[in-house]
């Protein structure tokens, strides 16, 4: 049986087939380009927003992946952002444990928390659990305004005000460029983890249940279960972004995770695009560099706000599969477009006007 | 063999199925009755989405309502749909293989048993296309083979032969027939279409208002004056 | 645990604040009725006319009740727009995306009025005349007449949208609306004027509410605009269908939010009210996952 553009699976192995190989060719160019190239051709500025926008994509991609894939909406991301850098920074600070450790441990302990909290809220669905999403989200901001973020200081809970403790970074990548390629490094892991599991059982248990929830129990598909398992992997992701952000940062303050920064991550994924992974990417970019842009441009801080809510409008109404979808085939119309006035206009062989 | 002991079914003021007892005993077995019968709700209570009121039901020997939906599947019910269900995204083989995965088949007979399925309902096209760009007659052979493959013991097929032209429906018809002898799984079809349930089904049982009017085999039931009664709805035929 | 007296300067403003809450979720659960949007966008829609009318009255000097009543029309007008072009286009389409869209309206709201009075030196309140004039006093605590009127609003709405609902031709079709709106529709009823009137109405009410809230809270948009987590916490507790539950529901949140305030041990988590009243409404009320077993299958 021949392979035509998809997987095909020979025993144990698995077979890539050409139209793949090009996309992972390209992949890898990209990659190499951002981890060597960039760091090199940017300034410090950029490098820091760099970061940031590799961290957030990370986020996305565990958002996307709750709403494109099982078909849940959460509002609250952010707040599960700020509790893995809420643990991140509290196993820097107080520990010296290596720090892939401590990122491990930070996808952990959020996925633990992400999961005890999701497990009642997956008794509601639809409107009612992006709703419970976001009061999650505004009740665990609240919590963080009175225990702050470690900084260095005594106890659990490890904040002293006047303390001017930093979180660290790994020995082997202290300066920003070297901690920029570190975050690409583990966001391109975290990615991969996802991708993997979209390929394989628990991707297509998704699928059928984004479909049609009973259609997927009919199939044996403990829906439940897989759910979680959807809460559990997006928690994890979006828990080791946090711990790359305290080491990114050096110190957090509770008001860099309000509420609306969850409602906003939500809308530039929408924007970006939820069903594919690039979406994850774009929507990175869409949070940090248009308005490092904007800043540099002199155009109002506000307006990427007004423009994400513009976005958010413009492709539930009429792409609502995102950019990340649309741009492909609206490129695909566009090259037909021209290709065809390219005919019109050059006189063909047979004379024909 | 299936048997359902006095079934009953109220739903918010309707009482869609009516203190229903009867047996399927082996091969294809039909089950019709006019619009509102019951019968759709029949299989929602086999599946799982629907909790009787009362009444049981046993098949194998295994008491079916005390398991969970998503362990029927395991137990080895398998079902389709009347709106198409095969998930768009992902290609035949994956649909199908999906439902094998989580059956209590073993993961090393999959390809063989998966492939296996798809060439039984004679789909065409590359199992590796998309489903999403399969036309009806593809999409309902996709539903089949789902629910074909592995070791089904019992499959509910709900209004296959719905929207689909004659030439389709006979081919259809060949597939469920043989169903039973291939796969050894007991078949419950349920469509409109009499000349499908005709040619597959060797004994028919037939709802009214949630009731049995009547139950045999097939030519003898669909010539009964009760049955013919409850679906013109006259007295005097 | 303190004692009874500090609690009682709280319940005047919890009454009032609950009569508010009221208000606004009256207006949303009609709405919803209506046209399946819940309206998430309520409070930033209440904040844009009142920061309007503080523009009016500080730099334009206008008499404070033209401009309150431009508050209240631009509330009605701006939720008018947003449901003429957005009701129709996301009509057919789930309660879920519906109530996202208006999320990104909410912030295409904020960003704007972040943008046009951004500058945070200034303190600006919305002060009405009745601030001041005590009501009544019940043992040493006294009651503005603005607290009564807030919480008198939160009342005659509620009752006057139950009556409107039963009794008035539209009230009537606006309920039909909310059963099936293709039925509705084909009955000759003028779908499009009554989700405008719907729409309108509710946005009225907005303009109202974020008045009395600027009053009786804080003139800042950005809290104004959150304000709304406690009428849509009233609102879920009603399943977004009574509207007496609405009113029952919002003024216990009022009184409860308020009544912690002196309760030391969790004063500073005072802000998770709402958000944990929300989350209780949500997974205990709001239940309802339901497969659909209508001819053509599920869902």
């Amino acid at each position: 049986m021949e392979a035509t553009g998809v997987v095909t699976r020979v025993g144990s192995s698995v077979r890539v087939s050409r139209g793949e190989g090009i996309q992972l060719a390209v992949i890898a160019a990209l990659l190499v380009f951002v981890l060597v190239g960039l760091p090199q051709l940017l300034s410090l500025f950029w490098i820091d927003t760099s970061t940031s926008a590799v961290v957030y994509a990370v986020a996305a991609l565990g958002v996307g992946l709750l709403v494109g894939r099982v078909g849940m909406v959460s509002l609250g991301q952010v707040a599960v952002l700020a509790l893995g850098a809420w643990v991140g920074a509290k196993f820097c600070l107080s520990t010296s444990l290596p720090y892939p450790i401590v990122l491990l441990m930070s996808g952990l302990i959020t996925m633990v928390l992400g999961v005890l909290i999701g497990l009642p809220a997956l008794r509601v669905s639809g409107l009612y659990l992006a709703l419970v999403t976001l009061m999650l989200a505004g009740a665990i901001t609240v919590v963080l305004t009175v225990t702050n973020f470690p900084n260095g200081g005594k106890g659990f809970l490890g904040y002293d005000e006047n303390y001017p403790g930093t979180i660290r970074r790994p020995s082997i990548a202290t300066s920003d460029p070297a901690f920029f390629r570190y975050s690409v490094i583990v966001a391109v892991v975290m990615f991969a983890l996802v991708v993997w599991h979209l390929r394989s059982k628990p991707g297509r248990a998704w699928a059928a249940i984004r479909q049609s929830e009973p259609a997927a129990l009919t199939a044996g598909v403990n829906v439940t279960l897989y759910k979680m398992w959807a809460f559990a992997l997006a928690s994890f992701v979006t828990g080791v972004a946090g711990g790359l952000l305290g080491s990114g940062a050096g110190k957090l303050y509770t008001f860099q995770f309000p509420t609306s920064q969850s409602v906003i991550l939500f809308a530039v994924v929408l924007m970006g695009g939820i069903y594919t992974v690039w979406g994850a990417v774009l929507a990175g970019v869409l949070l940090w560099v248009l308005p490092a842009l904007f800043t540099i441009w002199g155009i109002d801080s506000q307006l990427p706000t007004i423009l994400f809510g513009i976005g958010v409008l413009q492709v539930l109404t009429t792409a609502p599969a995102g950019i990340a979808y649309q741009f492909p085939r609206d490129m695909a119309k566009l090259g037909k477009l021209l290709y065809r006035l390219v005919r019109r206009f050059t006189p063909s062989a047979s004379g024909a006007s | 063999m299936i048997e359902i002991k006095n079934l009953t079914v109220h739903f918010g003021g309707v009482i869609p199925l009516d203190d229903l007892s009867l047996t399927f005993e082996s091969g294809t077995c039909g089950l019709i009755g006019p619009n509102g019968a019951g019968k759709t709700t029949f299989f929602n209570v086999l599946s799982g989405f629907v909790s009787p009121t009362s009444g049981s039901v046993t098949a194998y020997g295994d008491d079916l309502l005390s398991m969970a939906h998503y362990r029927r599947a395991r137990w080895g019910l398998r079902r389709t749909f009347q709106t198409e269900q095969a998930i768009e995204e992902l290609s035949i083989y994956e649909n199908v293989a999906m439902i094998h995965e989580h059956s209590s088949s073993s993961r090393s007979t999959r390809r063989t048993d998966v492939l296996g399925a798809i060439d039984f309902v004679g789909l065409e096209p590359n199992p590796n296309s998309k489903v999403m760009t399969l036309g009806a007659r593809d999409r309902r052979l996709v539903e089949i083979a789902r629910a074909v493959v592995g070791k089904p013991r019992v499959v509910l097929l709900d209004e296959p032969a719905a929207g689909l032209p004659d030439e389709e429906t006979e081919h259809l018809g060949s597939v469920i027939q043989a169903i039973p002898g291939h796969m050894g799984a007991l078949v419950i079809l349920v469509d409109h279409d009499m000349s499908l349930v005709s040619a597959c089904c060797a004994k028919t049982a037939v709802l009214d208002f949630g009731a049995l009017i009547a139950s045999g085999p097939t030519a003898e039931v669909l010539r009964d004056e009760r049955v013919m009664r409850a679906y013109l709805g006259t007295e005097a035929v | 645990m303190p004692s009874w007296s500090s609690f009682q300067p709280f319940i005047p403003i919890g009454l009032a604040l609950g009569g508010v809450y009221a208000l606004s979720g009256v207006g949303m659960v009609v709405l919803y009725r209506a046209t399946g949007v819940l309206n998430l966008a309520y409070g930033a829609i209440g904040a844009m006319g009142a920061m309007i009318s503080w523009s009016m009255i500080n730099n334009a000097g206008v008499p404070q009740g033209w401009a309150y009543v431009v508050a209240i029309l631009t509330g009605g007008f701006l939720t008018l727009l947003y449901g003429t072009i957005f009701g129709s286009v996301l009509a057919a389409r789930d309660p879920l995306v519906k109530a996202v869209a208006t999320l990104g309206f909410a912030l295409i709201l904020l960003g704007v009025m972040t943008l046009l009075w951004s500058n945070s030196n200034i303190t600006r309140s919305i002060t009405f005349s009745t601030d001041e004039s005590t009501a009544f006093t019940l043992s040493a605590v006294s009651v503005s007449w603005t607290q009564v009127l807030a919480f008198a609003f939160g009342l005659l709405v509620a009752v006057g949208a139950t009556i409107f609902l039963r009794v008035t031709k539209i009230g009537t079709a606006m309920r039909a609306l909310a059963d099936d709106r293709e039925i509705t529709a084909t009955l000759g009823v003028p779908v499009r004027r009554v989700e405008a009137a719907a729409w309108f109405g509710s946005g009225l009410i907005a303009g109202i509410s974020g008045l009395l809230l600027a009053d009786l809270d804080t003139l800042d948009p950005s809290t104004l605009t959150f304000l709304v987590i406690f009428t849509v916490a009233a609102a879920l507790i009603a399943r977004l269908r009574s509207i007496t539950l609405t009113f029952v529901a919002a003024v216990v949140i009022g009184l409860v939010d308020n009544l912690v305030t002196p309760i030391n041990s969790i004063t500073n988590y005072r802000d998770m009210t709402p958000f944990v009243l929300a989350i209780i409404a949500l997974l205990f009320f709001a239940r309802g996952r339901q497969y659909s077993f209508a001819r053509g299958g599920i869902r």
